[in-house]
């Protein structure tokens, strides 16, 4: 397929849409700029006064309530989004390759969360939460999140679907594939890309959310987001800033070193 | 192509349950609070009431109403036209996963602070307007936040990335040697791809044109923090009316009516985009036939 | 192929541990609450954010040998909302007045023990009676009295008027922020007009409403409540209505000498946050240690030093502070306290959609 495409693709005709590319990202990277240089200056407001390492001192020996909300953070973000992955991915292949009584009503089932305002999904939530006498904390917050990010991941691997050729499954079912082998070796490989890109659009996705976090969090449950906007109103420390430069940072860093231990792997194999 | 029903149910039968059980009953909630009286504190009286679908008749939320349909029209539209070009040339380049994380990364740092980035850069005494100074384009600041361009600008910034994804997954999986087929038989590059590559790719634009449109028609915190005096939208309405005007009902029946239209759009685009792909489909193989 | 099937363990892996640690954190939390000896020895507040100095909770934790977990929300609407919709959990609330005394009277909170908080005799007098819907502090313990005002840079201008007609200085316009809030900004009109902040006249409201549409909003950039200190602070803006707090917490102290704060000669809204126990409270003791605790007047000087508030409910912890405040706390004498509306709403609201959300 594709892969074994990758070098005879002609370059050509790429060279506008790589210059668009280049500068979508600047315009991304540039309000990240913005909070690295803020995060390095000795003010509390939006603006370089002196150089300043103050804000990461503070993140790394008095933030023991930030980082709290960081793990909690981290954890639903990584479980929500996993879990909605595998359940929309599957979704996404019944629906496209099957038909079964109630296809039809999960079909639109699936995207309806994403058109309803997230303050409706909130207080429903909750509502609904405290009917069935489910405590609040991490579990109702995991919860609503994968619940939002199933939409997000099955129509992004439903579009991968669509472009998928199914001949390729029967090929691999007629030389005498079973379904579970078909689905590890030809399906899952090719619709990877769409997993991967619905996977991450769900961590950001619950790693951004406030309002519906607002109404299910329980006690003790503040995630990232919940504290930082509760500052809103007497101003958002710039210790965040040193958070999120911190955070970057590290997540290029696990990027890079799984990219050496990915081709390691690949290199022994 | 169908098979077996009971592989289809195994399939896609834990999101159809989670959806009924999380999303559903929560729904039928919003829906039977939406016919209630409201409660004075917040919450809802037992009793039935039309108040809040009667309410939905005002000049003032007609206005806010048309004010956020320019708003996302618009947004989308630019976040559009610079995702498509995005999607291919990530689909088309050997870094792939390098460009994924490029795109995905900044969106990990928390909305508000990324807002507040924002408000600096654009900010009379900010990088904008200092940049253009240096370049002797301009000699007074000009103002550059708190208006509606300000809240386009932050609202495609915002949504970028979920408009690219989609694009990307669908045209990586797009066969490039059609486009080349056709400019062999003589096609244009422009008509190539506006003939061979988007029809293809079609539900990729769909996907991302719902995944930025949805997005930002509810949109709540950009118009609150970089807009003016002139930026309310639908998102605030609805929030306010949770919140300070504690008009439950009002609030859900406006979130009704939103999701009710949504979802009208999303499956006219839905089964039109299986349309057509049916009819390229068969024009497909009666060509492969001849 | 390789490849991708490391990617879907990695995927696969992921899945697993993440939902590992949420299950063991997750069981875990439920174990604290099961659990009576150590569900005892914490409490959880839901309150405004950084309202309560980390040095008083600290105190506290030690002296009693408890756990303290703070939650915070933004708005009284905010807690309001999700305390209403079943929100539980939480021993110690701190809403303002209005949300107050719409609290008591759903029943959503408990009736205190005096017998168990006596450093309530700290508390003034003159609060008590501004605090008409729970004078004898049955339910609600004030924590803090004060008023949003107005924040000038002082090089922007030599002379300006010090009250809400500031705001139809049209030398200033687009430098100017109001706060996005209905109730403070129909009170200021209305308390620049000379009534109440109560008001529930339809003459009264009605010119209040033209004083915003006709003078002052011409002249104002947007109505903010989240970003006017930054703002104000960066130089974006010149003239900001707003809480002190936020204001002088945004900008160094060197800088401060640079600001006129003040609160308008002829009054305005101003709040008392108030501190209650939630009917689903399941810390009673302990939240009546800790709103007593609150009340010693060396840790409620800690709070107004933290935030350099004037002391407003507290008649001994003045001596123990050691700033100076950042306002005048005799100005409030002209306040009125916002109180609910009850029905009366709606009133407010349809003036404040023609403010709002028209262009």
């Amino acid at each position: 397929m594709n892969s074994v495409s990758f070098d005879t693709r002609t370059r050509h005709g790429a060279t506008f849409s790589n210059v668009v590319l280049i500068l979508v990202i600047l315009f991304l990277f540039l309000p990240l700029f913005v909070i690295i240089t803020y995060s390095f200056s000795a003010s509390k407001s939006m603006e370089f006064t002196t150089f300043s390492l103050k804000w990461y001192t503070q993140l790394f020996f008095d933030s023991d309530e930030l980082w709290s909300a960081f793990l909690n953070s981290a954890v639903i973000a990584l479980s929500s989004a996993a879990v909605a992955t595998v359940i929309a991915s599957g979704a996404a292949i019944g629906i496209m390759w099957y038909r079964f009584k109630g296809r039809q009503y999960i079909q639109i089932l699936s995207f309806l969360p994403m058109v309803l305002p997230e303050v409706i999904i909130g207080i429903s939530m909750l509502i609904f939460f405290s009917a069935v006498r489910l405590p609040l904390g991490l579990i109702t917050i995991f919860i609503a999140h994968t619940t939002f990010n199933l939409p997000f991941v099955y129509l992004l691997v439903t579009a991968r679907l669509d472009e998928f050729d199914i001949s390729t499954v029967e090929a691999a079912r007629d030389l005498g594939a079973n379904e579970a082998q078909s689905l590890v070796k030809v399906v899952i490989p090719s619709i990877l890309p769409g997993m991967l890109s619905g996977f991450l659009m769900a961590v950001t996705m619950s790693l951004e959310d406030f309002v519906i976090t607002f109404f299910v969090s329980g006690p003790g449950s503040t995630t990232l987001p919940l504290y930082v906007y509760s500052m809103i109103r007497y101003g958002v420390s710039p210790v965040i800033n040193a958070l999120s430069f911190v955070l970057i940072l590290s997540i290029m860093l696990i990027a890079f070193a799984m990219r050496r231990f990915l081709k390691t792997i690949a290199a022994s194999s | 192509m169908k098979r077996s029903s009971r592989l289809g149910i195994t399939y896609a039968g834990p999101m159809g349950l989670w959806l009924t059980i999380f999303f559903l009953t929560p729904l039928f909630i919003i829906i039977l609070y939406s016919v209630l009286k409201k409660g004075l504190y917040g919450g809802v009286e037992w009793t039935f009431s039309s108040a809040a679908y009667r309410q939905l008749v005002n000049p003032a939320f007609a206005k806010v109403l048309f004010r956020t349909l320019t708003v996302s029209v618009t947004a989308t539209a630019i976040t559009m036209a610079l995702a498509l070009p995005c999607g291919y040339a990530m689909a088309r380049s050997s870094h792939q996963s390098l460009f994924l994380g490029l795109v995905i990364v900044p969106f990990w740092t928390n909305s508000l602070i990324r807002i507040y980035a924002w408000i600096a850069i654009l900010s009379s005494r900010g990088f904008a307007n200092e940049l253009l100074k240096q370049l002797h384009i301009i000699e007074e600041s000009l103002s550059l936040i708190y208006n509606q361009g300000a809240v386009i600008t932050v609202l495609v910034y915002m949504y970028i990335p979920f408009a690219i994804l989609p694009l990307f997954t669908t045209i990586d999986s797009f066969d490039f040697q059609l486009l080349e087929a056709a400019r062999d038989l003589g096609a244009s590059r422009f008509t190539s791809i506006t003939r061979v590559l988007l029809p293809n790719i079609r539900s990729g634009i769909i996907t991302s044109g719902v995944f930025t449109f949805i997005p930002i028609f509810g949109a709540y915190t950009v118009p609150l923090l970089v807009g003016g005096k002139d930026s309310y939208m639908i998102g605030n309405i609805i929030v306010d009316q949770v919140t300070k005007t504690r008009n439950w009902p009002l609030a859900s029946a406006i979130s009704l009516i939103i999701t009710l239209v949504s979802t009208v759009g999303v499956m006219w685009m839905l089964m039109a985009g299986a349309q057509e792909k049916r009819e390229r489909a068969q024009s497909l193989r009666k060509a492969g036939t001849r | 192929m390789n490849h991708h099937r490391t990617l879907i363990s990695y995927l696969l892996f992921t899945a697993l541990f993440s939902f590992l640690i949420l299950v063991t954190t997750g069981c875990s939390k439920d174990e604290n609450n099961g659990e009576s000896s150590k569900a005892d020895n914490t409490l959880y507040l839901f309150n405004w954010t950084y309202y309560t100095p980390e040095s008083v909770i600290e105190a506290f934790e030690a002296e009693y040998g408890v756990n303290v977990v703070l939650d915070y929300f933004a708005s009284n609407e905010d807690m309001f909302a999700k305390l209403k919709g079943g929100g539980s959990g939480y021993d110690v609330v701190f809403p303002s007045q209005d949300y107050a005394e719409i609290m008591i009277r759903e029943k959503m909170v408990i009736p205190l023990d005096h017998a168990k908080l006596d450093n309530l005799r700290y508390i003034s007098p003159l609060v008590r009676e501004k605090a008409t819907y729970d004078p004898d502090m049955a339910y609600a313990v004030p924590y803090y009295l004060g008023a949003s005002g107005i924040a000038v840079m002082k090089d922007s201008l030599e002379e300006y008027p010090r009250d809400w007609s500031i705001f139809s200085d049209s030398r200033f316009r687009n430098r100017m922020s109001m706060l996005d809030d209905m109730r403070e900004v129909m009170g200021a009109a209305l308390a620049h007009l000379g009534y109440s902040v109560n008001s529930l006249n339809p003459d009264e409201l009605e010119a209040a409403t033209r004083l915003i549409n006709e003078q002052w909003k011409p002249n104002i950039v947007k109505f903010d409540a989240e970003g006017f200190a930054k703002a104000f602070s960066s130089g974006e803006f010149s003239v900001v209505h707003g809480y002190g707090e936020a204001v002088f917490e945004e900008i160094e102290e060197e800088r401060w000498d640079e600001v006129d704060f003040f609160l308008p000669g002829e009054g305005g809204p101003m709040y008392l946050d108030s501190m209650m126990i939630p009917v689903t409270a399941k810390h009673v003791d302990l939240a009546h240690l800790f709103i007593n605790f609150i009340h010693r007047p060396e840790m409620y000087a800690q709070f107004l030093d933290r935030f350099r508030f004037p002391s407003t409910v507290h008649t001994e912890a003045e001596q123990y502070r050691t700033t100076e405040p950042i306002y005048s706390g005799d100005a409030l004498a002209a306040y009125e306290l916002k109180m609910d509306l009850g029905e009366n709403l709606s009133l407010y609201d349809e003036l404040w959609q023609t403010i709002r959300y028209d262009d």
